[in-house]
């Protein structure tokens, strides 16, 4: 699986940190890092951290476009 | 006009088992309606949200001149209530303790386990007092090392204090207010003595955590500890209850769904998302403008209180497509389950790992589960809205 975050939708609420924080990341208060290869043992915890972001800026799939590698 | 009584109608306690009519009635009379007492209902998706994010829309009671002396950062504005929501964060989540919440997974799903294997097959349960009450409390117990064995004390002061910030027009509040502050003041004394005891010895609680802080900058004082140590074991067992009751009911009431998630577990999390929008636990939230504020051709003026509907933005027809079908495949699913904005729930991430576990244990027990009444008794909150108890044949 994997994964990308539309930083320009993401407002740092941290949803995806808590539910998933294996791979996402919060930099200072609101800078988000991930990982966009989901570790197979961690991929309930992002399908979580999608559903549950505030704002739906995170998406998943097995293989996203060339530019977000 | 009959939309004038619309709060009333709504807080009245026949309307409990099915408020979305009157939402509707409520959107239907427009974006922004005037209540006979001077308050003000916002019941649209679109008008919630930016009255959510506006920094002039005031959670402070001081605001329309109440008296407090200290209060809850979910009663703040900024500056205050970022300051002290960062505090109390730092034992919580990110950026500070990323770990917390997640670490307790495997804890939440052992008592839920313990819960449902002494529930028995074949027999009559209340799902909220044997199942999904216990839960929350214990695991909030657990996170802020309050013991378990005193839930009769905080219940009972727990009780109070939501029934004097509940939502009630026209009614004589000098009783329920008296018996809020008191309650309040023991609860206060009891946490922060619970806190005190390990002041130099910490043990692994966000109790610990508060006492223990080494730098005096990012230290509360016993004045916040008690505020913030309130707020955390009310929220914490007076909401997910409702989550995890709202959802078995939901689904025991639209077999079609029940079966798609009990052949597809991997959309529970989406299902518990469309569960918040479809029946949040907290039906409504107050707002205070600190100055005028134009919304939809209508004045907020300065001083009033303004009552969002978010359970009413949920089923807004203008934001989600069916707003009235639980879906839990449903796209781009912006609910206001945890509210929005600075103030969005505090707890949110701990109660959505609390209701994955509680229903992804319970779903294959309820394929041969029955409603005993429908609708159910619900509990007397208009604002944390949820059944008192929900009898089942498991």
């Amino acid at each position: 699986m994997r994964t990308v975050v539309d930083l320009t939708r993401c407002q740092g609420y941290a949803q995806c940190v808590f539910l998933a924080p294996g791979v996402f990341e919060l930099h200072g208060e609101e800078g988000l890092l991930y990982a966009t290869a989901v570790p197979e043992d961690q991929e309930d915890r992002v399908r979580q951290a999608a559903a549950a972001c505030p704002v739906q800026a995170i998406l998943l799939g097995e293989e996203v476009s060339i530019g977000a590698r | 006009m009959a939309s004038e009584t619309l709060l009333a109608r709504i807080t009245d306690y026949s309307s409990r088992p099915d408020p979305y009519p009157l939402y509707a009635e409520l959107r239907e009379a427009g974006p922004v309606v005037r209540q006979a007492d001077g308050s003000y209902l916002v019941g649209t998706y679109h008008e919630i949200a930016a009255l959510l994010h506006d920094p002039r829309m005031s959670v402070d009671p001081r605001t329309r001149g109440a008296e407090a002396q200290q209060l809850p950062f979910l009663r703040l504005d900024d500056p205050e209530h970022h300051r002290l929501r960062t505090l109390a964060m730092r034992p919580f989540g990110p950026p500070h303790t990323p770990h917390r919440v997640d670490g307790m997974r495997e804890e939440i799903d052992r008592i839920t386990r313990e819960l449902l294997d002494s529930l028995g097959a074949g027999e009559r349960i209340d799902l909220v007092d044997d199942f999904a009450y216990p839960l929350p409390v214990t695991v909030i117990c657990r996170l802020l090392g309050v013991p378990r064995e005193d839930e009769p004390l905080f219940r009972a002061w727990s009780d109070a204090l939501v029934a004097a910030a509940d939502v009630r027009p026209g009614s004589d509040t000098t009783e329920t207010d008296k018996a809020g502050e008191q309650a309040k003041m023991e609860m206060g004394g009891y946490l922060v003595n619970l806190a005190e005891q390990r002041r130099g010895k910490p043990s692994d609680d966000m109790l610990s955590a508060f006492v223990n802080e080494p730098d005096p900058a990012l230290r509360l004082s016993r004045e916040e500890l008690a505020e913030t140590a309130i707020l955390l074991l009310i929220a914490g067992h007076e909401t997910t209850v409702n989550l995890i009751t709202n959802g078995v009911l939901t689904l025991l009431r639209r077999p079609d769904q029940l079966d798609l998630l009990r052949r597809r577990p991997d959309l529970l999390p989406r299902a518990v998302e469309e569960l918040l929008r479809f029946e949040p636990p907290v039906h409504m939230r107050e707002r205070i403008p600190r100055a005028d504020v134009d919304v939809a051709g209508t004045t907020l003026p300065e001083g009033a209180s303004v009552v969002l509907v978010l359970a009413s933005g949920n089923r807004d027809p203008k934001r989600f497509d069916e707003p009235d079908r639980f879906d839990p495949t449903r796209p781009d699913n912006q609910h206001f389950g945890f509210g929005s904005g600075i103030h969005l729930c505090y707890g949110g991430p701990l109660a959505r790992i609390e209701a994955y576990s509680a229903l992804g244990a319970l779903l294959p027990r309820l394929g041969t589960a029955r409603l005993v009444e429908d609708p159910p008794p619900y509990r007397q909150n208009a604002m944390l809205r949820g059944p008192r108890h929900l009898p089942l044949h498991l």
